[in-house]
């Protein structure tokens, strides 16, 4: 029952170490750290240095959402994506073949490929993050409900949820493909978040809420924050990210079976 | 100077890079990102009136062209620059009878035209779709391709002193991070940089990082005309003036920095 | 039937492949309509290994070793056949039996890159479930026997290839397997590191009764280690038994080498070929079974210094082979 949460502490404790062998990766982390919230934090004051609102969006609300894209892509470097790209890309286990080694260990494979790394300098980023939804909360002058605080949290989680599934989705796709870089991809798509989806055109904004749905990841609790949000939304949320998760799990197993028939 | 060794690098370089061109249109995607994304917010603010002066058509058109501004003037061979001074792989190269340019040269070149192949026919369905306005003389038409050649050289040549640094500073590529985010907030990316607010828009004028990307466009799109354009042309070339010398100077006391230590 | 740790049975692996033609229209149908060869690697092989057996896969690149290795360490999914590892299928990767097999790939490394050895044994002890006290003292006798020293707390990226081998083998023993799986483990290494190694191996097998499984292109692994050898060509299983035996049934002769007074001019007996001849000493091939009378023979004829009779070089039986394709 404990060993899932024994392991991650020993992987935590690994990483730190690895991370200490450079001591310099921490200014540059400390600068990449700065300069994404404060192009993102500018990015929203000047588009609203000119308007007053934007789509039914205000000052707040925008931060808010720019204050959960904040949160959600913290949580994403703390461990998601550093434990999923070691799959993936040129230098990747898959492409350089020491998948191996990870498919020998007695310990699920999705689990061990998800938790293996850790980033623990993106808390950092989660603080910058839980700043900005602060301000963001403070800007709109509504008081926090437990209700708000709980459907937030909710939706939150659906959110980071719907992004490690897609995340590792993209990685199962890795067993087909076996150099190419789809979270790249995603990385591009994933930057849109930072706005609510309700900016982009018709056909994006299906693409961003269905398709590849980033809206739901950032969108969904900027609106639970500011009250908005409908019950109905809410739990539909909540079971797109389980289906998404367990489809992304199927794929990634498909990809696990694809390489034991294939590889040479 | 060996200049047909230079020109069969380039062909060279660039056969290698159409091998590997979904690895580079994947690079070249990901700049795509943050001006589209701006194009799109900008013109669902505008909606059917105007900010700041511009229409939504213009927005779209001032972005649909940054975009292959930004791509074409993008100097991503800086970042490599970097990686062989670290690993000591240059002192291979200054073997070589010719100037390393060529090679970061050749780089950049065949670059340019992989990007392109990708960049432009997206731009041009994103303008079939999205309906931009612009207007064109042939004087405007002139001038951008001036400041085009004019904001490639700045960005390429101002990246590569900023890289040369790596001959004394072992994390110089920090400041090339720094430098892409510059030019997103100062060089017309997040806005045009007449909708800047106050500061940023008088850091924007004075500082190089508007003459990279943002001011070609600004000359193409007419919002930099008169008085404006002629200083901006003025503070381009005396930017781009600096770069170059600021490039040869460090390059000369580099080169003799690291044969000295040994690579 | 229980007293074997290793069964296997017309083990069979067959890859497909997409077909490519060249060409940009084949390249376009292909994109619609995917053609596939059939690519037979590993063909109807069966074997059975005793628990501490240390047996040799020998075979030229492509034979089917390595798949044939991988399948057995449940990393690969048969096309057809049968296998049991421990009482387990190795395919169906249970934690149980995965617990119970390591496998070193010369190649690969299962090291963390920047960091000490130790801490990969660390949490390789945390992922195999090994309680601490047993931990400290398998690392004690791996130390001890590998001879590792300061290496475990040095960055594995500041060793050398050799002392990073001796870590990698060290990791995969951290959990006591039953089953090793050593896939050219001696690659790269120069002759007294790759000596080093065989010796902890027979050293290790001996102590704990480790089932060896080793593949190798050194012939001088497997003639140091593996009492047995199972040569895999074509995918086909084309000997199973002592390499002594594999010598004598694949080179049915026998070197004669001579020192001579004086160069002959002379006429040989029949039945004789000169492998080399130079100055006075003079290297004859000649059928197994007439050595004794040929060595009579010349004894009496020849004006002999010195005369020894050698089996072949295993380099050059196991060459012809791989040349031949059969035995």
């Amino acid at each position: 029952m404990l060993q899932p949460l024994r392991l991650i502490r020993i992987f935590i404790e690994t990483s730190v170490r690895n991370e200490t062998a450079y001591n310099a990766n921490f200014w540059v982390g400390l600068l990449n750290s700065l300069l994404n919230f404060g192009t993102g934090l500018l990015g929203v004051i000047v588009l609203f240095g000119q308007i007053d609102a934007v789509g039914g969006w205000s000052f707040g609300s925008t931060l808010a959402v720019l204050g959960v894209y904040l949160t959600v892509g913290a949580v994403r470097d703390l461990f998601i994506s550093p434990s999923l790209d070691s799959l993936t890309g040129m230098d990747g286990e898959v492409w350089v073949g020491t998948f191996d080694f990870t498919l020998l260990r007695p310990v699920d494979t999705q689990f061990l490929a998800s938790v293996r790394r850790w980033r623990l300098f993106a808390l950092f980023d989660l603080l910058l993050g839980l700043d900005v939804l602060a301000a963001a909360v403070t800007r709109l002058g509504t008081t926090l409900t437990a209700i708000h605080l709980i459907t937030f949290l909710v939706t939150l989680a659906a959110g980071t949820l719907t992004l490690y599934a897609i995340l590792l989705a993209f990685s199962g796709l890795v067993f087909w493909s076996p150099g190419f870089l789809f979270s790249w991809v995603f990385d591009g798509i994933f930057q849109m978040a930072r706005y609510p989806v309700r900016l982009y055109p018709g056909a994006l904004r299906l693409l961003l809420t269905w398709i590849i749905p980033v809206g739901v990841i950032t969108t969904i609790p900027a609106q639970a924050l500011t009250g908005e949000l409908s019950p109905v939304v809410l739990i539909g949320s909540l079971g797109f990210s389980i289906a998404l998760l367990v489809g992304a799990s199927l794929l990634f197993r498909g990809g696990l079976r694809r390489y034991a028939s294939a590889s040479s | 100077m060996n200049h047909r060794g230079g020109l069969a690098l380039i062909e060279q370089t660039w056969l290698s890079w159409m091998q590997h061109r979904s690895f580079f249109f994947l690079l070249a995607f990901g700049w795509m990102v943050p001006p589209l994304i701006y194009l799109f917010v900008w013109s669902t603010a505008a909606g059917g009136g105007t900010i700041g002066g511009l229409t939504r058509g213009e927005f779209v058109a001032y972005y649909l062209v940054l975009i292959v501004v930004n791509q074409l003037t993008y100097a991503q061979t800086n970042w490599t620059v970097g990686d062989l001074i670290r690993d000591g792989r240059l002192s291979k190269l200054l073997l070589y009878p010719m100037s390393p340019l060529y090679n970061t040269l050749a780089t950049e070149l065949a670059g340019k035209v992989v990007y392109m192949i990708f960049a432009i026919p997206i731009t041009a369905i994103l303008a079939l779709v999205l309906r931009p306005e612009l207007h064109l003389s042939a004087g405007q038409v002139i001038a951008f391709i001036s400041a085009l050649g004019l904001a490639w050289l700045l960005r390429f040549f101002w990246g590569y002193w900023l890289a040369l640094l790596a001959f004394w500073i072992t994390r110089a590529d920090s400041l090339l991070a720094l430098q892409d985010a510059l030019i997103f907030l100062l060089a017309g990316q997040v806005a045009p940089v007449a909708l800047l607010p106050g500061v940023l828009k008088t850091a924007a004028i004075a500082l190089p990082f508007r003459y990279m990307a943002g001011f070609p466009v600004e000359v193409l799109t007419g919002q930099a005309a008169g008085v404006d354009l002629v200083t901006g042309f003025a503070l381009q070339i005396g930017w781009t003036a600096a770069a170059i010398m600021l490039y040869l100077a460090l390059w000369r006391r580099g080169v003799r920095h690291f044969t000295a230590i040994g690579g | 039937m229980t007293q074997f740790q290793i069964i296997v049975q017309d083990l069979t692996k067959t890859y497909r492949v997409p077909e490519r033609e060249p060409g940009l229209k084949a390249s376009i149908r292909s994109l619609y309509h995917k053609t596939y060869r059939e690519v037979p690697a590993v063909k109807a092989i069966s074997f059975r290994i005793e628990a501490g057996e240390r047996v040799g896969f020998i075979g030229p690149n492509g034979a089917g070793k390595t798949t044939t290795l991988k399948m057995l360490a449940g990393l690969l999914h048969p096309s057809g056949g049968e296998a049991l590892v421990a009482g387990f299928t190795p395919w169906q990767r249970k934690p149980d039996y995965l617990r119970q097999i390591a496998m070193v790939l010369g190649n690969k490394s299962q090291l963390m890159w920047d960091i000490p050895a130790h801490d990969t044994f660390r949490v390789l002890a945390e992922i195999y479930h090994v309680p601490a006290s047993q931990f400290d003292a398998t690392l004690g006798e791996l130390v001890d026997l590998l001879d590792l020293g300061d290496l475990l707390s040095r960055p594995v990226r500041n060793l050398s290839l050799g002392e990073r081998m001796k870590c990698e083998l060290a990791a995969s023993l951290i959990h006591h397997p039953a089953v090793l799986f050593l896939d050219e483990p001696t690659l790269g290494l120069d002759v007294s590191m790759q000596r080093r190694l065989r010796k902890f191996i027979a050293e290790y097998n001996r102590r704990h009764n480790a089932t060896v499984i080793l593949t190798s292109h050194y012939m001088a692994d497997v003639v140091e280690l593996c009492p047995r050898v199972i040569l895999i060509h074509h995918g086909e299983l084309l000997y199973d038994g002592p390499l002594a035996g594999l010598s004598e049934k694949l080179a049915p002769f026998k070197l004669i080498r001579l020192a001579l007074r004086e160069p002959i001019d002379g006429n040989l007996p029949e039945g004789i070929h000169i492998v080399s001849q130079e100055n006075g000493s003079l290297t004859l091939r000649v059928e197994r079974r007439d050595t004794a009378a040929i060595t009579a023979q010349l004894l009496r004829t020849l004006p002999v210094i010195d005369l020894s009779v050698e089996d072949p070089p295993i380099e050059t039986v196991i060459d012809q082979i791989y040349q031949e394709g059969a035995i």
